[in-house]
């Protein structure tokens, strides 16, 4: 909303007060001052100047030198290219040092001759005029005189009030809460009171629950036209056209008082003012010229006829306005339930000033009292005879008394503030002390509704600065929330340690992206949870994996040029548990992404592209205590599908992306991905609680060279050591592979495969004799349950 | 014989000096003191030495092999420290470095973790909950009215079943006061959902941290000092910090907090980085009627309610322009947080 404070000024004292000193006020009271705009001639060094001599510039054909009197007692040269003026005309002159909001105008040459300031137009100086040119001011300005003290100036204040403030929402209103925070008197309105009761004759009120108080008032002879300049400056000043003096008063006084008027060419009205519900399809064609399609929720004024003139409260309708031709109308002044406002405006995307004010909730009290300010102004300013007053329905009693209990306030405030002054502060604020105790609150006031509703009021208007401050808390015990957040970020260290980047994607992907999913189980129709109206098909779909997220991350940063991907997220994914029809599941996992250089190049190192086994690695150091496997699976768009094995467990989805999406991406190197069961993770990375002793006694290693058919996986012979029981091995792990795809070493539908096995006692050294007694007998063993033969 | 013994000494020793290789400076050791060495075959002499010589001959020829020790000890130093500087002749310190990979934690993590950080140290534990909720949980537990503006299908994402995603963490303070009693003093971290388009200041999903603490006799002066204090350690003990009134359903009074910001070359500004206030007994009663018991009754508890945009916090600290840099992923901007 646009507040002028010349407009304030009419209710209030602000002389002295900068805007500045108004915007912390105000800032203060809790309404937030978006924007200062200054209005009029901007500086004081912008003067009547007489020209006096205008002469061909010797250079330049369009400009002219001047010799300008600014009341400087020695003459001023100015060189100018405007044509409009004569010798003796009287112009603004910005002196040398006047800001124009800027621009400083400084002393100069233009084409070799001196000018020292500028002649303005009126535009330049902040101010309008219809003519081209320089602004030629009245005969009798005074040479030297600040042009500013010749016009009007303002400052426009944008201001922003929250919800429960709708009294505000006026100059009044802002003058009323501006003279309770300054503590300076309120001038009183000039307002005449209703001269003749009213009556219900001519109005039809059916509507009661989307308006419980319309009230009428025909006015006939008016005499339609321009407004006076005054009020034309009034609605100027704050962003508004003027129209005509009927419109613009209907105007001036919602800026006023916050009660929207609305008035009727009579011509136009057949009968009586029918207020009811509209039917369900209605149209309505409203002054915007665009028509709605209404409903039984929304309130329409009518009349006899049962045509809809105007949508209750929102806007008028596009036949019944007044327009030049009108010479009789009738003047509505209603009290309309923000509710029923609120979810028309909504429907209809419909919002006018009016409904911005109904849907807050206007001062029921405040109806008749607007009516008559308009009254007023249009008698004075349009002529025309007033008729009866009509009015149906009651103002609805919002308020009522509110106690304070000042315990709980000086509990709440630290018992920082005085009752007294507590007091004094509702008092100001237009409360007024019961006999009871309670609180009568003012009918403009309808958001003080309970204690704290005043605790709120004496808090703010006193300031929170005045409260001291306090710090102690309670013990609380950390929650598994906490440990797990704890686990996180030890997870995420570790990752950021390994070299990773750690992402942050959105949660809401496309359909299409959905092919990019490694969720941990495998989703079916129905178990992906979509939004019922997303902003665009590209956020639509709630996330099932994180894999999807890491994979456009990697796209962007693969057209980026990037050699070297490694991207990791942790977050939440979500899921229906059963094909739609079960519960939606919220849980958390932890993607990684590896692609291209896995060790960059350099001046003396070849570069190595990452693979599985590097992939591999990192989920290993995630859990370096429970040795990870990888059991294929097939994946859908994805090769090498596994699920990944720890502690005996599946904690996890991993793949290589298809080298079909893998073109489609742009990228030269395979990209691998993984998607991991966070909660899983993090009772895996928790370090055991008890240590092993370290091993008293030194061990003992022996190879096995075994030669294996090439389709026999490594997890086969780790699976059959592992089951031996043997209890000197202590440790056994693959440190070499060959194959010969040409077959001249060795067949190539076979492998050689390297074992070395660890041979420990924690009782004593270890005699050559018994290691190599207990390997043999390994070697047996395995050779009878796996298709090996040693070398 | 102690001619003999001084000349061998003394050709000894040459030799030693003369030698530039260990594996001569071995053999020259060999050839002085082994068994068929020069020394030891002279000492075999001592049997036909007189026997009022022998202690003499004896001295000499021990000052003799200790000498020559010595030297060969003082020459395989020299050789080494000869050998070990040889081995670092080579290298340019100023080539580049092998390359290992920075890897880097999100901005936001990095944000949110100071954020906890701080809140932790004051006492406040961890809470969470769904962001797939209801209303209740989203807008009727918080006294939200029915026709809000955020109630809508324009401003919140919906799903058919009638749930939402939240459009705040503030649904985790009535998460965590229906199932703990008071006092609670928890801080949320979380994403929120708004239906808006996404720009250079808008996400459609954000973070925010809630923070709520609920006790007998929390009052107006806990909740500015709990906030003076966390915004004093997150830009600084001299920043100023001013609560400005404001309005927020499910808290009353409430406050926008604002801190003044230094940037260089910039005149200070005030930044909005939080609402804040006191819960409002409203919200109390909802949660009471939830429980069916009254350990939430607005007679018995106060408390403060907190949050701010864990986004908008980044953007401030590192002077990030568009807000679509923390879900975009870029590698250059995320490798400026290794």
């Amino acid at each position: 909303m646009n507040v002028s404070l010349n407009w304030l000024s009419q209710h209030l004292d602000l002389k002295g007060k900068t805007p500045e000193e108004l915007d912390a006020l105000l800032t203060f009271a809790g309404v937030e001052v978006e924007g200062i705009e200054l209005r009029g001639v901007p500086s004081e060094k912008i003067v009547v100047a007489e020209i006096k001599e205008a002469v061909q510039h010797p250079d330049a054909d369009k400009l002219k030198v001047t010799q300008v009197d600014a009341g400087e007692g020695a003459l001023r040269q100015i060189v100018c290219g405007a044509k409009n003026y004569k010798v003796g005309d009287k112009v603004p002159c910005c002196l040398p040092g006047a800001d124009l909001g800027g621009f400083v105008i400084g002393e100069t040459k233009m084409r070799g001759v001196e000018s020292k300031g500028m002649l303005a137009a009126a535009s330049e100086i902040g101010l309008t005029d219809e003519e081209d040119g320089l602004m030629i001011l009245p005969e009798e300005s005074e040479v030297g005189k600040p042009v500013k003290e010749l016009f009007d100036h303002d400052v426009l204040l944008e201001v922003e009030v929250t919800p429960n403030r709708p009294d505000l929402l006026s100059h009044y209103g802002m003058a009323r809460e501006l003279a309770t925070l300054l503590e300076v008197p309120l001038a009183k309105l000039d307002i005449p009171e209703s001269t003749s009761a009213a009556t219900a004759e001519g109005i039809r009120l059916e509507a009661i629950d989307s308006c419980p108080l319309y009230t009428a008032v025909r006015i006939d002879g008016v005499k339609v036209t321009d407004s006076p300049t005054w009020l034309k400056q009034r609605l100027e000043g704050i962003g508004l056209r003027p129209i005509n003096n009927i419109v613009d008063i209907t105007n001036f006084v919602l800026h006023e008082l916050g009660q929207p008027l609305h008035a009727f060419d009579a011509a136009k009205v057949t009968g009586d003012l029918v207020i009811r519900s509209a039917a369900n399809g209605e149209t309505f064609n409203a002054l915007d010229e665009a028509s709605y399609a209404l409903e039984s929720e929304d309130c329409v004024i009518s009349d006899s006829s049962g045509a809809a003139l105007a949508l209750g409260g929102v806007m008028g309708g596009l036949d019944s306005g007044v327009t030049e031709s009108t010479t009789d109308i009738i003047l509505e002044s209603a009290y309309f339930t923000p509710s029923r406002i609120r979810r028309t405006s909504r429907r209809t995307a419909l919002s006018s000033d009016s409904s911005y004010r109904f849907e807050r909730g206007v001062d029921p009290a405040g109806v008749e009292t607007a009516s008559n300010l308009a009254i007023k102004l249009i008698l004075e300013l349009a002529g025309g005879s007033v008729g009866e007053s009509m009015k149906a329905g009651e103002a609805p009693v919002l308020t009522k008394p509110v106690r304070l209990d000042l315990a709980r306030l000086d509990q709440l405030t630290g018992s920082s503030i005085a009752h007294d002054e507590a007091g004094e502060i509702l008092q100001r604020l237009g409360l007024a002390p019961n006999k009871d105790g309670s609180w009568c609150v003012p009918s403009y006031r309808a958001d003080l509704q309970r204690h704290i509703d005043l605790v709120e009021e004496i808090v703010r208007v006193k300031g929170l600065d005045t409260i001291p401050s306090r710090l102690r808390g309670t013990y609380v015990p950390s929650s598994s929330i906490d440990k797990d957040y704890d686990a996180d970020m030890r997870l995420r260290d570790r990752l950021a340690g390994l070299g990773f980047h750690e992402c942050q994607t959105i949660k809401l992907i496309s359909d299409d992206q959905l092919a990019d999913a490694l969720p941990l189980k495998p989703l079916r129709d129905g178990d992906t949870i979509r939004v019922s109206l997303p902003l665009s098909e590209d956020h639509a779909v709630l996330r099932p994996s994180l894999v999807p997220g890491l994979i456009a991350s990697a796209e962007r940063n693969i057209r980026q040029g990037a050699e070297s991907l490694r991207l990791f997220e942790l977050g939440r994914f979500f899921r229906n548990a059963g094909g739609g029809k079960a519960t939606d599941l919220e849980a958390e996992s932890l993607a990684i992404l590896i692609s291209g250089e896995v060790q960059p190049g350099g001046w003396d190192t070849p570069e190595r592209t990452a693979d599985l086994y590097d992939l591999k690695a990192i989920v290993q150091a995630l859990v370096p205590n429970e040795p990870v496997q990888l059991v294929p699976r097939d994946r859908t768009g994805f090769v090498l599908g596994a699920d990944v094995m720890a502690a005996g467990q599946n904690v996890g989805s991993f793949a290589m992306v298809s080298p079909t999406r893998q073109r489609e991406l742009d990228s030269t190197s395979p990209i691998y991905v993984a998607d991991l069961d966070l909660a899983k993770l993090r009772k895996l990375s928790v370090v055991a609680r008890q240590i092993d002793e370290l091993p008293q006694f030194p061990g003992s290693s022996r190879d096995a060279a075994i030669e294996a058919p090439a389709e026999l996986a490594a997890a086969e012979i780790d699976k059959a050591i592992g089951k031996i029981k043997e209890p000197l091995l202590v440790g056994f792990h693959c440190f070499d592979l060959f194959r010969d795809p040409r077959g001249e070493k060795l067949s190539s539908d076979r492998k050689s495969i390297a074992y070395r096995l660890v041979y420990r006692s924690p009782e004593r050294t270890l005699k050559t004799k018994e290691v190599d007694l207990a390997h043999q007998a390994i070697l047996k063993e395995l050779r009878e349950k796996l298709p090996i033969s040693f070398r | 014989m102690k001619d003999q013994i001084q000349s061998t000494q003394a050709e000894a020793l040459a030799q030693i000096e003369a030698i530039s290789d260990f594996r001569t400076l071995e053999e020259a050791r060999v050839g002085i003191l082994g068994k068929q060495g020069t020394l030891t075959k002279l000492s075999a002499g001592m049997r036909d030495v007189p026997k009022e010589d022998k202690a003499e001959v004896g001295q000499l020829l021990n000052a003799a092999r200790q000498s020559i020790t010595i030297a060969l000890e003082a020459k395989k130093d020299a050789l080494q420290a000869e050998a070990d500087a040889e081995a670092l002749s080579g290298i340019d310190p100023t080539l580049p470095s092998r390359s290992v990979h920075h890897g880097s934690l999100h901005p936001l993590t990095l944000i949110r973790k100071e954020a906890t950080d701080i809140l932790r140290r004051m006492g406040f534990a961890l809470a969470d909950g769904p962001e797939i909720e209801d209303e209740f949980h989203c807008f009727d537990a918080l006294n939200t009215p029915e026709d809000h503006p955020a109630r809508n299908e324009k401003d919140t994402f919906y799903f058919n079943s009638g749930k939402l995603l939240r459009t705040h963490t503030s649904s985790v303070q009535i998460r965590t006061m229906e199932s703990e009693a008071p006092p609670i003093r928890i801080i949320a971290p979380g994403s929120a959902y708004r239906r808006d388009e996404i720009d250079a200041t808008h996400l459609s999903v954000f973070n925010q941290l809630e923070g709520l603490y609920v006790d007998a006799d929390v009052s107006l002066g806990d909740l500015k000092g709990t906030l003076e204090y966390f915004f004093h350690e997150m830009f600084g003990s001299e920043t100023e910090v001013r609560f400005r009134p404001h309005f927020f359903p499910f808290t009353e009074p409430s406050f926008e907090i604002d801190v003044k910001l230094h940037a260089k070359g910039q005149a200070p500004k005030w930044i909005e980085v939080a609402g804040c206030g006191m819960v409002d007994p409203a919200v109390f009663e909802q949660v009471g009627m939830s429980r069916k018991d009254d350990a939430y009754s607005p007679d018995r508890v106060t408390g403060f309610a907190f949050g701010m945009g864990l986004d908008r916090l980044a953007m401030i600290r590192w002077a990030i322009k568009d807000i679509r840099l923390l879900i975009e992923n870029d590698a250059r901007f995320l490798g400026q947080f290794a």
